[in-house]
């Protein structure tokens, strides 16, 4: 959308489940919105920052989760409005704060988290349910079932948190975040001029006095339990829950988020909406028990369908067992019963089956050659392993690392971490990562590794970090090997870019999420004040890389850094700059896949900018994929792929 | 005793994980799957050919050496006897600087220099030390360059890396210098060459050291560091009497003696299944063993082209030659033997039977219980 700030209120405008839920924190009068860039939320902050000037809303990229929530909670505090946006994992580092903001409760402007989850984990290390976290907090959660419902609650969601005093959760799915659907607009927000004020002041005749500081947590606890009474009356009447179907279903379906399309999808591909009742939970916790309450006594069987976990599943029959004598004969079906599955997405097929099986519908194919014509279809799809890109710094990184663990001969191995370096599981990498779990902790887990040398543990251990995974939570890792005086070497991929989730800047950028310039966190700087011995590579030259890996992994002690620096490909095709050569493999001097060879370019090294012409046993490059930059030049053994003149 | 066809994959498993590899350098040049690190072969990445270079060509995979004894010596292979032989002679230069330089009588180098200067070879593949005193392969092309190779490292060289880096084109007439492992894969190349670089067909010349065992240098490096400064080192030495030290001489410090015993854990532990002490795939092979008389070589010619090389150097006057005793020549075969024979034991310890003597095979049994029968 060119503007998302339009002053259109009732206008229908195509939005992208991100882009609504930014309009609705700006129709909302939001003046703070912070995040850290994690698919599928990224293009919400750059949407709100296109209009930060405009709408005077403070948006930053911060160093992590945590840190963005904190900055959010600190402008609620000071009476404006504010907006953390995170993706699951990004929820986990921030969750220590919330669970003891909850306690303090928020100030008087609302504050709202957007958290997505991403069943099937596409862009995602983990599959990972988000509401569970609201139950174990205590924390108010709603989960939208489109853009424009997304939109809505984001909107109420402020009301909400202001009402209850609480910061309010909405929880979306990859599909809600990156599906575009239409939206109308509300109101803006007048834009009246706000100041920021923090109220709880020190008063010297009554100094122990803040909301804001933890107080004995028991009595803390007990507030917080009756701030999600409150929540739960307020849900009970909410416009976000509704039910279609007849009064007395057969079954009835409970569904959240966009399960909620699947269901009703479902009910009308099996023309079964005479039999089948659908309640769509927008209020997902506190549940509203009354009208749960209401809709169980008029069924005798329940499909509970939602993304991942059984939250609701679990949290209905937990309220059902407490009515055994009213609800006893209930029949519930969903991930317990095995009837949908709690782990990757949902899909309005996978609810239809299950429909079918409770309500004993025959399922039969469209025509019988379908399933024959489907997999001749699949079959005209090329296969596409996942890659770095062409050109990509980390491929030369890897290969670098690959060579050094070798020649080293000691079973070195690396930590992996989180980023498009995170390939390095895979061929992309040369399977060279061995670990790979959450942001920074494969140089926590390094340090670890690194501190066994009592128990014979002799290996060297490299552990990987993105330039910006450095920022978001390396740091502390790195510290912490030094002051234990772990060994172990850590190189930082710094590609001057959050590549993976679309380029965001970060401290070490000299760039701010608006766009401006902002001062560079110098990471060089920085480990060798900690104390670290810091080398600096270009992961192109291959062979100093190479040595400098070695020589750091064969250092008997002590946390060593190496600074990868080679900008992302991708981000040089974004600012124009050009390829340093053009690629030609000679045909002549290519050994192909005879010995001496045997496809090392297109079989092991496996830039995408490489094709093998299986007719004539050649490689050849992809003159429409290759960037030229010229690293398979220094990898070819016969030297016949040539640098020629460098590109216009 | 031959033709498994096989890739890099078995190479890493039935030779570099089992022990086996000598550091010929035989495999790895031409090969961008595999590199030497410190005196290692290390496997950077997993080649699919079955049919390679680096197995045909590695010594430590079943050889047919039979095939090779007729074909490159003219004549039958004899496990029992050291290789074929036209003479065994006490031989040194009689250039008393090349003598000082290399190692006892100096042959090698004053053979090679004359085969250079008389016009039989153009150059000369061998090992070069670097100012560790680590042996690296090198082509030498005069004299001099020559004379800067003299001298045992007592390490593996790789020589056979250098060699195969002479691109194919090449036409130079080639002299290749090396301990038996390295003549083995030669004669394995001279069989069927490289798919790419090293033209066997260009070695016009072969000559083998004796050889009893190689060093790690991921070992002896460190062992040395301990004791100078490498790169101050001239010469190493194992003095013939008593033969018990191990010496190294440097430019500061003179003659350093470490306990052979000290040095012994660094020998490589693949040159106890070696059953070639005397380089038997040579044209000449010269070396110390079973000649204890210092300043001299024992120099066995093995073939017409050795022999005419010998020939004519001695006219030249650059060696100078005399008759190996006959208590010497039981000693040096009685040597040879005892090396052929610990290599079977080896190699049947290692297996667990008789049966499996590893890249050794079709031995007539019976000769294999003779041998070991004690």
């Amino acid at each position: 959308m060119a503007d998302i700030a339009i002053d259109n209120p009732g206008g229908v405008v195509l939005l992208m489940g991100n882009e609504a839920i930014a309009r609705g924190a700006i129709e909302a009068g939001i003046g703070v919105a912070a995040a850290y860039p994690g698919s599928p939320t990224s293009e919400i902050i750059p949407t709100i920052a296109a209009v930060a000037g405009k709408r005077k809303i403070h948006v930053e990229w911060s160093s992590n989760e945590k840190v963005a929530t904190e900055v959010a909670a600190a402008a609620s505090l000071a009476g404006i409005r504010s907006f953390a946006v995170m993706k699951q994992n990004g929820l986990n580092v921030a969750s220590d704060f919330i669970v003891n903001l909850n306690m303090t409760g928020i100030g008087s402007a609302g504050m709202v988290i957007f958290v997505a989850d991403d069943p099937g984990g596409m862009t995602s290390s983990n599959e990972q349910d988000s509401r569970e976290v609201a139950k174990w907090f205590d924390n108010p959660l709603l989960e939208a079932q489109n853009a424009q419902e997304a939109k809505e609650m984001v909107t109420w969601g402020f009301e909400l948190s202001e009402k209850v005093n609480l910061p309010v959760f909405l929880r979306g799915v990859t599909r809600l975040c990156y599906t575009r659907g239409n939206v109308a607009l509300g109101k803006l927000p007048s834009g009246g001029e706000k100041k920021a004020f923090f109220p709880e002041i020190w008063d010297m005749y009554n100094p122990a006095k803040s909301r804001f500081t933890a107080g004995p947590s028991q009595v803390a606890h007990k507030n917080l339990h009756e701030k999600l009474k409150k929540a739960r009356a307020l849900f009970e009447d909410s416009p976000f829950n509704s039910y279609a179907g007849p009064e007395n279903p057969e079954l009835l379906i409970i569904s959240s988020g966009v399960c909620t399309s699947y269901s009703l999808e479902a009910i009308e591909e099996l023309d079964v909406a005479d039999r089948v009742g659908a309640l769509k939970l927008g209020t997902v916790w506190p549940m509203p028990e009354k009208l749960i309450e209401k809709r169980l006594l008029s069924t005798q069987k329940v499909l509970f369908v939602e993304e991942t976990d059984p939250f609701i599943e679990r949290s209905v029959m937990e309220f059902a067992a407490g009515r055994l004598p009213e609800m006893g004969g209930l029949a519930f079906y969903g991930k317990r019963s095995g009837h949908l599955a709690p782990f990757n997405e949902q899909s309005a097929d996978l609810v239809i089956a299950a429909l079918a099986d409770i309500l004993n519908i025959p399922l039969a194919p469209r025509d019988p050659g379908y399933r024959k014509k489907a997999e001749e279809a699949m079959a005209l799809v090329p296969a596409r392993p996942i890659n770095m890109c062409a050109g990509c710094p980390h491929r030369a990184t890897f290969w670098a690392v690959k060579n050094a663990i070798a020649r080293d001969g000691r079973n070195g191995f690396v930590c992996g971490d989180i980023g498009c370096y995170s390939m390095a599981f895979a061929a992309p990498g040369f399977y060279q990562a061995r670990t790979m779990h959450a942001m920074g902790s494969g140089i926590g887990m390094a340090n670890g590794f690194g501190s066994l040398g009592d128990y014979g543990f002799d290996q060297p251990v490299l552990a990987v970090s993105g330039d910006s995974t450095f920022y978001h939570a390396a740091l502390p890792a790195l510290v912490n090997g030094i002051y234990n005086q772990s060994n172990f070497t850590l190189l930082i991929l710094d590609n001057s870019a959050t590549a993976m989730t679309g380029f965001q800047p970060h401290p070490g950028t000299g760039m701010l999420a608006t766009g401006a310039p902002a001062p560079i966190v110098d990471m060089e700087g920085l480990c060798r004040s900690l104390g670290a011995e810091v080398r600096v590579c270009d992961p192109f030259d291959l062979e100093e890389t190479t040595d400098a890996i070695l020589a750091m992994m064969q250092k008997k002690s002590g946390a060593r850094v190496i600074i990868m620096r080679h900008i992302c490909q991708l981000l040089k095709a974004k600012r124009k700059i050009p390829g340093e050569c053009k690629m030609r493999v000679d045909d002549e001097k290519c050994l192909g896949d005879s010995c001496g060879c045997d496809q090392l370019c297109t079989r092991i090294f496996g830039c995408p900018g490489l094709m093998w012409d299986g007719a004539a046993k050649k490689a050849v490059i992809d003159e429409a994929i290759c960037v030229g930059c010229g690293l398979c030049a220094d990898i070819c053994p016969a030297g016949a792929i040539i640098r020629e003149e460098a590109r216009p | 005793m031959s033709g498994t066809k096989r890739g890099s994959r078995n190479l890493l498993e039935d030779v570099l994980k089992a022990g086996l590899c000598t550091g010929c350098g035989a495999c790895v040049t031409g090969c961008p799957y595999m590199a030497i690190h410190e005196g290692r072969i290390v496997v950077l990445d997993r080649c699919t050919i079955e049919d390679g270079d680096c197995w045909r060509h590695c010594p430590r995979t079943p050889t047919d050496v039979s095939g090779f004894s007729e074909k490159t010596q003219g004549v039958p292979f004899d496990f029992l006897e050291p290789g074929a032989i036209i003479a065994v002679e006490m031989v040194r230069s009689v250039d008393a600087a090349v003598r000082e330089k290399g190692q006892d009588g100096g042959v090698v180098t004053a053979l090679l220099a004359f085969a250079l200067d008389e016009g039989m070879i153009d150059s000369v593949v061998c090992s070069k030390k670097d100012a560790g005193g680590a042996p690296h392969g090198f082509v030498a092309r005069t004299a001099r360059e020559l004379l800067e190779c003299a001298g045992s490292s007592y390490e593996a060289a790789f020589t056979l890396e250098a060699f195969r880096k002479i691109p194919a084109g090449n036409a130079d007439r080639l002299a290749v210098v090396g301990v038996g492992c390295q003549m083995e894969a030669l004669a394995k190349m001279k069989a069927a060459a490289p798919v790419n670089g090293g033209n066997p067909q260009n070695v016009q010349l072969t000559v083998g050291l004796f050889c009893g065992w190689a060093l790690r240098s991921d070992i002896f490096r460190p062992l040395l560091e301990e004791i100078c400064d490498t790169s101050r080192i001239v010469k190493f030495d194992i003095p013939h009497s008593p033969g018990t030290s191990f010496d190294v001489y440097t430019k500061d410090a003179g003659k350093i003696s470490i306990p052979l015993d000290d040095i012994r854990p660094a020998i490589n532990p693949a040159c106890q299944y070696c059953w070639d002490m005397t380089a038997e795939f040579a044209d000449i092979s010269a070396g110390s063993a079973g000649s204890s008389f210092h300043g001299w070589n024992t120099v066995i010619t093995r073939t017409p082209r050795g022999a005419g090389l010998m020939k004519r150097a001695v006219a030249a006057g650059i060696i100078e030659i005399q008759p190996l005793p006959e208590s010497r020549m039981t000693k040096l075969k009685a040597s040879a033997l005892n090396r052929k024979k610990n290599a079977l034991r080896n190699l049947a310890r290692k297996s667990g039977t008789r049966e499996d003597l590893g890249y050794i095979s079709g031995l007539p049994a019976g000769l294999v219980d003779a041998l070991l029968k004690d």
